[in-house]
């Protein structure tokens, strides 16, 4: 199958989205189809493969606080038909449709079998509320949309209308699986310890929760030491641990994808006290496939990870108690460490890129009418586009373009 | 100008984006036929094959399956397939739940057709909630005030959800969200 992947985010900017499409791309490659992304970038010359098709830069907008990236004009559009009649495609996969991006010039101009995936990364809900009537008459061209966490889902079913299939994020089992272990931390040998990843002066992560625990945990487990990986100010975490702590927490740093898996395959237990919702637990399949037993805060997309808290234990969010409570049981108790730590392996087995990308090409040929032609180029939703940047508000002008042209 | 001129231009106006707008109402309608169109074929299509292989399993393992279990498959997969497309729902449930339940490993039976049958059945339910979708987006569109107005349908009868049990988890409204 010719499979053409659209990522409106700069491919050489760390991001979720654009890790998702790379692995996408890699494991349906491997399963044997031919795969091209479609991206912007930064730098064109940072693009790695010819499977890559630079689509220019993207213009940052502030927006609410924080960066949006916006990429919408005759030139893009022109680049993104270049890369549809080139690449007889027989289905085009779109992520994050909704932005004024490439991924909504796609859903313009492309007729044919489209998919969406709705990762709901970056987009908020009062903005969306304002721009999905906007969009609805292209995103209406899509044909399955996929959402990749509940929360998503809702996001589209409320503001962009129609519904989507579940496919979770997928995750490289493999690499966490199997390795070495951070030296001088190896589990159930060098005394117990506790890993926490993610930004730690972030009050949403819920570190100062499980700092409050650690210090209830130490009265029954003295030689226990928390391990923080993660990026962060370390002198103000210093400044702010009490004297009775300050012994027992190590503070890592930020750490590589290497690291990352050694680091979760070493600690006794796995912890994300996190007390915000997360749009999805990638970190917590990461360390389940490490074999990390896990002990994590009740958020809805922690809960549906950990399957509810057969393949880990939940605590109510913010409440260092209970948390305490668990940890130290979890700890003292060897035979229940490894029925979680089975019980994760397994439960991550689910989110293994090649059980995600096969499902994600069962949407791809749920979409696809045999003989049905590839995917082409719209000469007539061109003009729909670049009236579309002027009067976006219900598509009136494009309509008068198309009348006028014939 | 005079008011008359005035009241001339500000008319022509708004038949002339009345015009536009019936034009790009037009356009979207066509697009979503064409969908729903596309959608039910592939249902159709998933509908289809999964009878089949329901009746492939009826016909060739009944020993295997038991006779009772066999002959309810084989009646639900015939009523499946010879149930007119539109009013078909209640023949499709019935082989549905048949199919959901069988054992995951029937000896006797090869494991890479009950495999198969699973895979149909999930496949059936993607196509199943693709279709919908495109009769969502349909139904969104003209049930607006203006497009009924107008009656830019024409006489053509709304599209309707095809509701059969599917192997798809439902999930609730409001799972999921972040709470403060």
């Amino acid at each position: 199958m010719r499979i053409g992947l659209v990522c409106p985010y700069q491919w050489d900017v760390p991001g979720g989205v654009q890790y998702h499409v790379r692995d996408l791309a890699d494991t349906l490659r491997g399963l044997g189809h031919h795969v091209e992304v479609l991206t912007p970038a930064e730098h064109e010359e940072s693009l790695p493969d010819r499977w890559v098709t630079f689509a220019g830069r993207t213009v940052p907008v502030p927006y609410n606080g924080s960066m949006a990236s916006v990429q919408f004009g005759p030139v893009s559009a022109s680049r993104v038909r270049r890369w549809l009649r080139e690449g007889h495609f027989d289905v085009v996969h779109v992520h994050d449709p909704a932005p004024p991006s490439i991924g909504l010039l796609v859903c313009m101009i492309a007729t044919g079998p489209i998919v969406a995936t709705f990762h709901a990364a970056t987009v908020r809900s009062k903005w969306l509320a304002a721009w999905g009537p906007v969009v609805r008459p292209w995103l209406e061209k899509i044909t399955g949309r996929i959402a990749v966490s509940d929360f998503a889902r809702r996001v589209q079913v409320e503001h962009l209308g129609g519904d989507a299939v579940i496919i979770p994020n997928g995750v490289h089992v493999d690499p966490f699986a199997d390795g070495p272990t951070l030296p001088g931390v190896e589990r159930g040998v060098d005394g117990p310890t506790i890993g926490f990843l993610g930004r730690y002066d972030e009050p949403r992560k819920g570190l100062p929760v499980l700092l409050e625990a650690m210090r209830t945990l130490l009265r029954e487990h003295p030689g226990a030491r928390l391990l923080v990986a993660g990026r962060g100010d370390p002198d103000a975490l210093r400044g702010g641990l009490a004297e009775d702590l300050r012994a027992h927490v190590a503070l890592l740093g930020e750490i590589s994808e290497a690291d990352k898996a050694a680091f979760l395959r070493s600690v006794d237990v796995y912890c994300a006290p996190n007390l915000l919702g997360e749009s999805f637990g990638v970190v917590l399949i990461e360390a389940m496939a490490a074999g990390a037993p896990i002990v994590a805060s009740d958020l809805d997309a922690f809960s549906r990870v950990l399957a509810d808290g057969t393949a880990g234990v939940l605590v109510r969010r913010g409440d260092s108690a209970a948390l305490a409570r668990a940890l130290s049981d979890l700890l003292a108790d060897p035979a229940r460490r490894a029925a979680l730590s089975a019980a994760g392996r397994e439960a991550a087995a689910a989110y293994d890129w090649q059980v995600v990308a096969r499902r994600v090409l069962a949407v791809y040929e749920t979409v696809v009418l045999p003989g049905a032609g590839e995917v082409t180029a719209t000469d007539d939703e061109a003009w729909a586009e670049v009236a579309g940047v002027t009067a976006p508000t219900d598509g009136v002008l494009p309509s008068l373009l198309r009348r006028v042209r014939r | 100008m005079t008011p008359d001129a005035w009241l001339l231009l500000a008319v022509g106006v708004v038949v002339l984006l009345l015009a536009a707008w019936t034009a790009w109402t037009l356009t979207r309608l066509r697009r979503l036929e064409a969908r729903v169109a596309r959608a039910r074929a592939v249902l159709d299509d998933r509908l289809r094959h999964r009878a089949a292989l329901a009746e492939d399993l009826a016909s060739g393992y009944s020993a295997a399956l038991g006779e009772d279990r066999a002959s309810r498959l084989k009646t639900a997969a015939y009523e499946a397939r010879e149930t007119p497309a539109w009013d078909r729902e209640l023949a499709e449930n019935a082989l549905g739940r048949e199919l959901r339940a069988l054992p995951p490993d029937v000896p006797g039976v090869p494991r890479e057709l009950l495999a198969d049958l699973a895979e149909a059945d999930a496949r059936m339910g993607l196509a199943r909630r693709f279709y919908n979708d495109a009769v969502r987006d349909t139904a969104m569109l003209r049930t607006r005030r203006l497009p009924r107005l107008m009656r830019l349908h024409a006489d053509r009868p709304l599209p309707r959800f095809f509701d059969v049990e599917d192997g798809l988890d439902a999930v609730p409204l409001g799972a999921g969200v972040p709470r403060g």
